[in-house]
This record gives structure tokens, sequence and C-alpha cells, in this order.
């Protein structure tokens, strides 16, 4: 034999075998998953009405007594307590904390110095639902783990807004880059006014624009109203993007003394910022911002003519006036059609605004 | 004479020898690359709840544009589909590409459609728009009625009229699983700078079942070119273009579903119309305009969010969907000649685009330059059958093996197809498809290159046969 033939016939062989043995792993792991989901089904079903009934008998020996019967179920039992944990509240909780704590709690900690990052997480998940003040030590130490786990750790010290805790999110939020600095938002936004100090705070301290930004538009989402003038002292901040940000923040908070500051972003040099300012004006129903809006319905940027006309209509009858004297004249057709299709919103109910 | 046929032949039975070695161990790293890249996002994933999303203040709006030509068989459970999006904001249009059926009748009848004076900014060119429609009972709906354009033109004219700054373009015979909004956005959410289109997974809807615009049940289809579709949709998507976005070289999000950054794709100047493999071409030239402004970007493929759509059951509907797309994958990799092996486009220059150039395109040339040879050297005596055969065989076990690779994938990834004889049904023609099937693909891919050649811009519609209700 011919050294290629040797060469074409022992791939031929270690190919057939390989393929052989995948398709053998492929049914066979289909067959162990099929089975062991069934298993996963009844037991589940079991620990589930069993949990069911800890939470309506609300009795502690009773769930200590659930917790022994399933502690060597553990996978099964973090994932109903997972499951519960997030729908149940008060004292129904409880006894799910009590189940915690008596039968997965000491293997959750193992699990938060696992190596495997999806133990930790799922640990540190546990944690969240059934999270104790007194154990925020444990969770600080993740605090340096990797982003998706230190978030996941943020997360579950938001439950506990104490001051110390709200600094170290802070914190957390001041040294983390990359794309979990979005997911501070949502951990800030769900803390709601207590945020307010520790903004008001940041906001004064030189940050990377994209974390200014964000917390600019956390003073709106919330909003902080009473952090109006912080936000309006960044109106003329060199970055575009906190500009706008400015603007639509104001445009929610909604505070009549931020008028002639929107004002003036709506003759800023970026036509995103005119556009932003605009809308924000719309919104704060001031008459005398008129003269602004109908100036800007004849702006050469659409999306500034696009929210001033939207702005316009949201004025009751003189806004409405304004736009039918653009819709009449004929020298800017730009202003006219623009005037046009707002109006015929107005009359068409079914036009999404 | 003799002596040089014979080491003509011998140097191309070399090159064709290396460029299998080649192609082979591509694909091979692109799947081993997909298992790793699978098992990330699952284990990233499973702690997520999409639904947290959903709640997020500063989610960004979306508008799906849907251009639909000559659908009236799916149009209405398509924008069903679209319109049962669990989104927390977004618009979507369908762009009427000039249909000669009564794709529009349907639509204005299902969904009590008025004529809208709505303006907007042309900001990229596009065939006359003849009406906007919006609709009383569905304020999210917006149709436009536009003149035939091809779907590169009716993509643009959805651009214009969009509000939003991310756009969702998508087939309209497709569907969209509910999640499939929120799973995709996340890159957006992650790095909303850097990320600027996301993929999501096309699965083949032929012998599923359908009901309110949702996949019900999945089955595997009777006819056979569907079901070795499936198998090629697997490797395409789940092997190919979780490997390749890995590797920072996706050059195609597919035009069924993917989602974008407006403001870059305008940058771009939309889509080009003179295209008829408008998303890689999109793709490519974002590539092209974000390397040349040095700002960094990201492509992501994210393997869950799942879109349906229906396959060719016929050799001819096939034959003329594979030629396009072969068409369209010449257009572009010609009109972006200049990236090819230029280290200014980074790895889209020095990896990305050489192998869509060698693989993808000569492939097929390559190929077929092979059964030629095959052929010369049966008619001349050289072949060494015993050898012949054993390559042969080699090369039919290693396309299976590929093809079993992808359907691991699939298991690890979704799982879609309960039953286990749909796994053994799909093992079985991984098989077959190596025998005539790939030939003659190969066969419909060189004929592409001649009618590119020949200017041939028709875009070879498809029969569709229409999705199968639940009862």
């Amino acid at each position: 034999m011919s050294p290629s033939l040797i060469i074409a016939a022992h791939s031929l062989v270690f190919l057939f075998l390989f393929s052989v043995c995948l398709f053998g792993f492929i049914i066979i792991r289909r067959l162990v998953l099929e089975q062991r989901q069934v298993q996963f089904d009844r037991l589940y079903k079991q620990i589930e009405k069993d949990i069911l009934e800890a939470i309506s008998l609300l009795d502690p020996d009773f769930s200590l007594a659930v917790a022994r019967r399933y502690k060597s179920h553990s996978r099964v039992l973090t994932q109903v307590l997972l499951d519960f944990g997030d729908i149940i509240v008060g004292e129904g909780r409880d006894q799910l904390r009590v189940i915690f704590n008596h039968a997965v709690k000491g293997l959750c900690l193992k699990h938060l110095a696992s190596w495997r990052m999806t133990k930790r997480l799922q640990s540190v998940r546990l944690f969240i639902v059934f999270f104790d003040p007194a154990e925020s030590a444990f969770l600080f130490r993740l605090l340096d783990d990797k982003p998706i786990i230190k978030l996941a750790v943020v997360n579950a010290l938001a439950r506990i807004p104490s001051p110390e805790t709200l600094n170290h999110i802070f914190k957390a939020f001041e040294e983390d880059t990359g794309f979990t600095v979005q997911a501070y938002f949502n951990i800030m936004f769900g803390l709601g006014n207590r945020t307010e100090p520790l903004v008001k705070a940041f906001l004064n301290k030189p940050l990377p624009v994209d974390k200014l930004g964000l917390l600019v538009e956390l003073v709106g989402a919330i909003p902080l109203r009473t952090l109006y003038e912080d936000v309006v002292a960044l109106a003329g901040y060199p970055d575009k993007e906190i500009r706008i940000r400015v603007a639509r923040t104001l445009g929610k908070l909604l505070i009549p003394e931020t008028v002639d500051t929107l004002v003036a972003l709506s003759s800023d040099e970026a036509w995103e910022v005119k556009a932003q300012a605009v809308k924000s004006l719309g919104r704060m129903k001031s008459l005398k911002t008129l003269d602004v809006l109908e100036r800007s319905l004849f702006s050469p940027f659409w999306y500034v003519r696009y929210n001033a006309g939207y702005g316009l209509a949201e004025m009751g009858e003189e806004g409405l006036r304004r736009l039918k004297e653009v819709a009449a004249q004929e020298e800017d057709r730009y202003a006219r059609d623009m005037s046009v299709m707002v109006l015929n919103d107005l009359i068409f109910p079914g036009e999404a605004a | 004479m003799n002596g040089i046929l014979h080491t003509v032949l011998h140097v191309v039975n070399v090159i064709i020898l290396v460029y299998f070695f080649l192609i082979n161990a591509f694909y091979f790293l692109f799947t081993v690359l997909s298992l790793y890249g699978l098992f990330r996002h699952r284990d990233l994933t499973t702690y997520v709840s999409f639904k947290e999303i959903f709640r997020l203040p500063l989610v960004k709006p979306i508008s799906i544009i849907a251009p639909a030509h000559n659908e009236e068989k799916t149009i209405i459970e398509s924008v069903k589909s679209l319109l049962a999006l669990e989104y927390p904001v977004f618009e979507v249009i369908v762009v009427n590409d000039g249909s000669t059926d009564l794709t529009l009748d349907r639509l204005i009848k299902s969904y009590q459609l008025e004529k809208s004076r709505r303006v907007f900014r042309k900001v990229v060119d596009h065939k006359p728009v003849k009406a906007i429609y919006t609709s009383a009972s569905h304020p999210k709906l917006v149709v436009v009625d536009k003149v035939n354009g091809k779907k590169a033109d009716a993509l643009n004219a959805g651009l214009n009229i969009s509000r939003y700054p991310l756009f969702c373009a998508v087939d309209g015979d497709s569907l969209l699983e509910k999640d499939a909004l929120l799973k995709m956005v996340r890159p957006f959410l992650e790095d909303p700078e850097k990320t600027v289109a996301a993929g999501g997974i096309i699965r083949l809807i032929n012998g599923c079942t359908v009901k309110n615009g949702q996949v019900r049940e999945v089955r595997l289809p009777r006819n056979a070119l569907a079901r070795f579709q499936i198998i090629e949709y697997f490797r395409a998507f789940l092997g190919g273009r979780i490997g390749m976005s890995m590797l920072r070289s996706m050059l195609i999000v597919s035009g069924a579903f993917g989602l974008f950054r407006k403001d870059v794709a305008l940058q771009c100047g939309g889509y080009r119309t003179g295209t008829i493999g408008e998303d890689m071409d999109l793709i490519v030239r974002m590539r092209r305009h974000l390397h040349n402004m040095k700002r960094p970007f990201e492509i992501r493929f994210i393997p869950d969010p799942i879109c349906w759509t229906e396959a060719p059951e016929t050799l001819k509907s096939l034959s003329r969907q594979r030629n396009r797309w072969h068409r369209g994958l010449l257009d572009t990799l010609l009109h972006n000649k200049v990236m090819l092996f230029n280290p200014r486009y980074g790895i889209t220059g020095l990896f990305a685009m050489p192998f869509y150039f060698v693989f993808e395109m000569l492939g097929p040339f390559i190929e077929l330059l092979g059964y030629i040879i095959f052929a010369a050297c049966i008619g001349l005596g050289l072949v060494n059958y015993s050898f012949a055969v054993l390559f042969f065989l080699v090369a039919v076990v290693l396309g299976t093996l590929l093809s079993l690779l992808s359907i691991l994938l699939e298991e690890y990834s979704s799982e879609r197809y309960p039953r286990l004889q749909d796994i053994l049904i799909l093992t079985l023609f991984s098989l077959l498809e190596n025998i005539l099937y790939r030939q003659w693909l190969t066969l419909v891919r060189v004929i592409a290159f001649f009618d590119f050649y020949k200017g041939k811009e028709e875009w070879g519609a498809m029969q569709k046969k229409g999705f199968v209700q639940a009862r």
C-alpha cells in the first residue's frame, strides 16, 4: 500500500469512529437528559407541594422538616427556592429562608468560592433572594470578582439599601468599566430617592462621560427633582452627549426654573441637543416657549421640526393655532408638511404619537 | 507531453487536497469555537432574567422593518408575530414593495388601515412611496406602500420612515419568537457604544405548526430538500456564525433577522440598492466605514433569539435562492475588494474577507475542478481507484461529522426538535446530503457566478406554501 493510501485509510477509520462516538454521545446524552428531566420534574413537584404547604402553614418546624427531607436533593431544592423566592414575599419568604438556611446555605457559601462561574453566580442569586444583612461580608469579598459576579453582588446589596451598601454600590460603579456600567443604572434606579446624596456627590466628581451621562439620566428617571441645579450646571458641558442628557432630564423633571436653560439648549450648536431641548420644552407646556417651538418648526433639522410640531400639539389651543398657521403658509414646505402631519395625527386617534 | 499533463494533474490534485484540508480545518475550528461560545453564552444567561430587561428604563426603542413583496400567504401571521413581541417600545413598519398580489389588501382589511399624512426624513434614497397607512386598532403598525424597487430599496424606505435609534430588519415571511428582541438587544445594552449590529438564529418553519403568529409545535418537514436545509442552517448559524463572531469576523447578519444601530447604517448610506445580497453588503460596508473612521465596534451573533422562516421545497426555488445568495456574495466581495488582504481593515481585511473570497466565492469552482479532474483522470486511465474510493468516503464521513457536530450544537443551544427520531432522521440526512445534493449545490453556485458576470439581477421569487396553522 502506498503512503497516501495508508493515510487515507487511517483518516477514514478515525473519522468514522469519531462520528459513531459522536452520534452515540448525542443519543445517549438525549436519553440521559430526558430521564433526568423526568426525575427532576417528579421531585420538583414533590418539593413544590411541601413548600406550598410550608408557606401556608407558616410553621418553622414544618419548614425545618422540609429542609431536612430534601437536603440531599440540593439541585432541585435550589431551583424551587430560586423560582419561589422571586415571587413569594412577607412571612412566606421567611419560611423559604428557613429552608434555605438549613438545607442549601452551607453549600451555597461553599459555591461562592467555587472555580466554576455558574456556581458562584447561582449562589449569589440565592443570596440576592434570601439576603441577610449580617452576611454582607461574604458578598463584599466577591466585589473583586468577574464583572458578572460583581454585578450580581451589587444586585444583592441593593436589597439592603443601608448607607454602607449604598457606598459599596457607588464605589463599584466608580471603579467598573465596560458593559456592566449600564447595568448599574438599573440597580440605582431600583434604589430610588435613597441614592440622592450620593448622586449629588458623584455629579460633581470628574467622571468619564458614559458614567456622568448615566447619572444625569438617573436624575430624570427616578426622578430626583431636588438635584435640578446640579443638572443645570452641566448644560455647558463640552461633550454633546451630556448636553443631550441634560436636556432630556430637564424634560422629565419639569421644573419651571429650568425653562431658560432649555431655551438656551434649543439653540445649541449640535442638532441632537436642539432636538432634545425642543422636545423637553414641549413637555414643560410653558406658554412662554411657544415662540421657540414655532421657530424650531422651521429648523433645517427634521428631528427638531418633528419635536417642535409635537411640542406645540401639547400646548393646547394656542399651540394648535400656531400649528395651523404654519400649515397654511407656503414659504417653507418642510415646516408646513410637519405641521400637517401633526395636525393629522391629532385628528386620527389611532396614530402613535 | 504526457509528462507535462501528469505534472499539471499532480499539482492540481495537491491544490485540491490542500483546499479540502484547509476548508474542513476551518469548519472544525469554527465548530469548536461555537461549542465554547455556546457554553459561555449559556452560563451567562442561565441566571439572567430577560423580564428584567423589559423593566430597564434605558432600553432603546426599536423600529422593526419588514419588507414584503407578494407575501399574501404569510403576511398576516408574520405581522401578528411582530406585533406580539415582548419589548417595551417598538414600532412595526411593513414596506409593501410593489406587490402584485393581495398583500396590501389583506393588511388593510386585517388591521383596519387608514391612509396617513405622515412625513418622513429622506436620508437615504428609494423608489417613491405611494401611501403610508396606520392602524386605529394597532398603533404600533405602519404600512408603507411603495413602487417596487427590490428588498434593499424597501428597507431604505423603512429606514427613512422609522423613528427609533435601533432597527430590526426582518423578512415579511418570517416569524419571530416573542422574546427574540429582548434577547437580541442585550449586546446593545451591555456595550451601547461599540455594538453596531447583532444577528439572531434562523430556523426553518417547514413542518412546524403555527398559532397566533407563534410556532407551537416543532416537527421535521416531510420534504427531503427542506430536511437538507435544516442541517445546512444548523451548520451555518450554530457552527459558522458563532465561530466567526468569536473571531470578530462575522460578515453576514441574516437579512431575515438582524438588529442594527440606525445612525451607523445611515452613515454608510443605508442599504445599497444595486445589490441583491443587501444583508451581507450592509455589514461589510459598516465594517469598512468603522475601520476607516478608526472607531472600535462589535458585530455580535446571539444564539438564542429565534426567527422562523420558510425554506424552498422544490429544486427550482432552491436553485433560484442559492443562485441569488451567491450572486449577492460575489457582488459584495467585489464591491469591497479594497478590503481584501488589507491590514488597514484589521481582521476583516486579513481574515474574514479572504476566507469568504477563497472558501465561499471560489470554493464551488475548486470543488467542480476536483470533479472535472477526476473525470479526466478516469479518461486518461490515471485514477488510483482504491485511493479515489477512500478519499470519497473520507469526504463523506468528514461532511457527516461536521453535520453531527452542528446537531450537537443544536442540542446544546435549544433542543428544539423534541423527538429522538428527529435526531435520527437528521443524522441520516447529514449522511445523504453528501451524495448528489452537495454536488448539485456546487453546480448551482458555479452557474450563479456566470449569471453574475452576465449581469443577471433577477431576485428569484420563491413559491410560498404558507404556515401550517395549529388547530
